[in-house]
């Protein structure tokens, strides 16, 4: 069986549904798979850790990952751990957007204004912490076809640990 | 004796790789937050996974609806082995499947057929609603 | 699921048994089980079902259906795209796999065995067989498919 050459980080999002928070860790991790580091990131289902095959708590043990929570319970960092491997980084929204006295995110379905600047803070720090766990230094917008609007992933491209799209 | 409230707990799938994930999601509020507000409560998928027992507790004590995305199924197993015992289970690839016309696009931002099955779903999750929680007063189910 | 060969890339793991034989276009071909000595299985291969994604519909010419080499011989919807997949024999329809009516999804949990699309009475089994590809050649293609997309931008 061929080694796999490619070393990514795997991002595991929350995704809580029920705060506002959630929503911006989903939101911050879609935004570095997506834009802000493509090819360096893939994302990893909680819920998979669970209810699915091995292959995303394999991954998580080989490779390393960082969470993205929204809030103190640290739903996607302590299952993590208690899944697969302890992560290498854990970012949590809440602290961070009091750390950058942001405003209060609201809306679990429509960010508010607050919610939307939390999104593109958390994204730029997870981009931050993913060159720090690969080892690569460069800045937040570096990334395959430069930062802007998310690329839709939909037509060929996902990194779903659902095994959807490609294998890129 | 202090009366408690019934409800129905929604979990929808977590899953942020595909659109069936958005559209779980969205169907959930659109059913917690228009539809059937006073009577459901949406309780995060992640929770279940981590363990936190005052979730698990809320679906082994209620009647709950789970939202799959995709056929890994992972919102239903998890309620069933967070102890739901009286849960139904949607399916969003069941919904494309009836409704083959919506086809949903997009993870951040659903387009609008995504959006549009998200409602159909809802809309269609609203008689089991009432129904779970019926049967749920019946039986003298309790919200903790 | 039988034994074979894996590849891996990133979280993805894609498996090819050494019991059948492939088309480049990601169908496996198996000939040798629990049926009439000159009918062939047929379906999806791992690789092919995780690229595309859940199978929402599928659609497969019925029993009867005379198909020449590389004619369609399936359609499989998937939330991300349209399937169309070419015969890889010259042949009648024998039988079409009943599960895939009310849950096509069993395509993407068992490939290589519960979600078989058909089978089929090759007309020239010796010419046709002679065109697929054997598990190692078929991993190989996948690799290189798999490093053209790693390239992409």
């Amino acid at each position: 069986m061929p080694e796999d050459p490619e070393r990514k980080a795997g991002i595991i999002a929350c995704s809580g549904e029920e705060l506002a928070e959630g929503t911006v860790s989903r939101l911050a991790a879609l935004k570095v798979l997506d834009s802000l580091r493509p090819h360096d990131t893939v994302t990893l289902c909680l819920p998979l850790f669970v209810a699915g095959g091995s292959e995303d708590r394999t991954f998580a043990r080989l490779h390393p990952t960082i969470t993205v929570d929204g809030c103190d319970l640290r739903c996607a960092a302590r299952a993590t751990e208690l899944y697969s491997n302890k992560p290498a980084v854990s970012l949590v929204v809440n602290e961070l957007v009091a750390e950058r006295q942001l405003g209060k995110p609201e809306g679990r379905r429509q960010l508010n204004d607050a919610g939307k600047q939390a999104v593109e803070v958390t994204a730029e720090r997870l981009a931050e912490l993913v060159d720090t766990v690969l080892g690569q230094a460069r800045p937040v917008s570096d990334a395959a076809g430069g930062a802007g609007a998310p690329a839709q992933r939909e037509k060929g491209g996902g990194n779903c640990a659902c095994r959807s799209g490609s294998a890129a | 004796m202090t009366r408690t409230k019934q409800r129905v707990v929604v979990v929808p799938c977590s899953g942020i790789g595909k659109a069936l994930g958005s559209v779980s999601r969205e169907a959930a509020y659109e059913l917690c937050e228009n539809l059937r507000p006073h009577v459901t409560e949406l309780v995060a998928l992640s929770k279940l996974v981590m363990g936190d027992n005052a979730s698990r507790e809320t679906v082994a004590r209620n009647p709950c609806v789970a939202i799959d995305g995709c056929q890994r199924s992972c919102a239903s197993k998890l309620v069933k082995q967070s102890g739901g015992m009286r849960t139904h289970t949607a399916r969003v690839l069941d919904a494309l499947r009836r409704h083959k016309g919506l086809k949903a696009e997009g993870i951040a931002e659903l387009n609008d057929a995504g959006q549009k099955l998200a409602r159909v779903m809802a809309e269609e999750l609203v008689e089991t609603v009432d129904a779970l929680g019926a049967s749920g007063a019946a039986k003298g189910a309790t919200y903790a | 699921m039988p034994e074979g060969l894996e590849m891996t890339a990133g979280k993805f793991t894609f498996r090819v048994p050494e019991d059948r034989l492939y088309t480049a276009e990601g169908i496996w071909v198996l000939s040798d089980v629990d049926r009439p000595s000159n009918h062939i299985r047929v379906g999806l291969t791992d690789y092919l079902q995780q690229h595309s994604g859940d199978v929402a519909f599928a659609f497969v010419k019925p029993s009867g259906a005379r198909l020449s080499a590389n004619e369609i011989l399936a359609e499989v919807e998937t939330i991300k795209t349209l399937l169309e997949l070419p015969s890889p024999v010259a042949g009648t329809v024998a039988e079409v796999n009943p599960a895939l009516d009310l849950t096509p999804e069993v395509i993407n949990q068992d490939p290589y065995g519960e979600g078989w699309l058909a089978t089929l009475e090759p007309t020239d089994w010796g010419a046709d067989r002679a065109a697929l590809m054997t598990p190692r050649e078929y991993i190989s293609l996948i690799q290189s498919l798999v490093e053209e997309e790693l390239k992409k931008p």
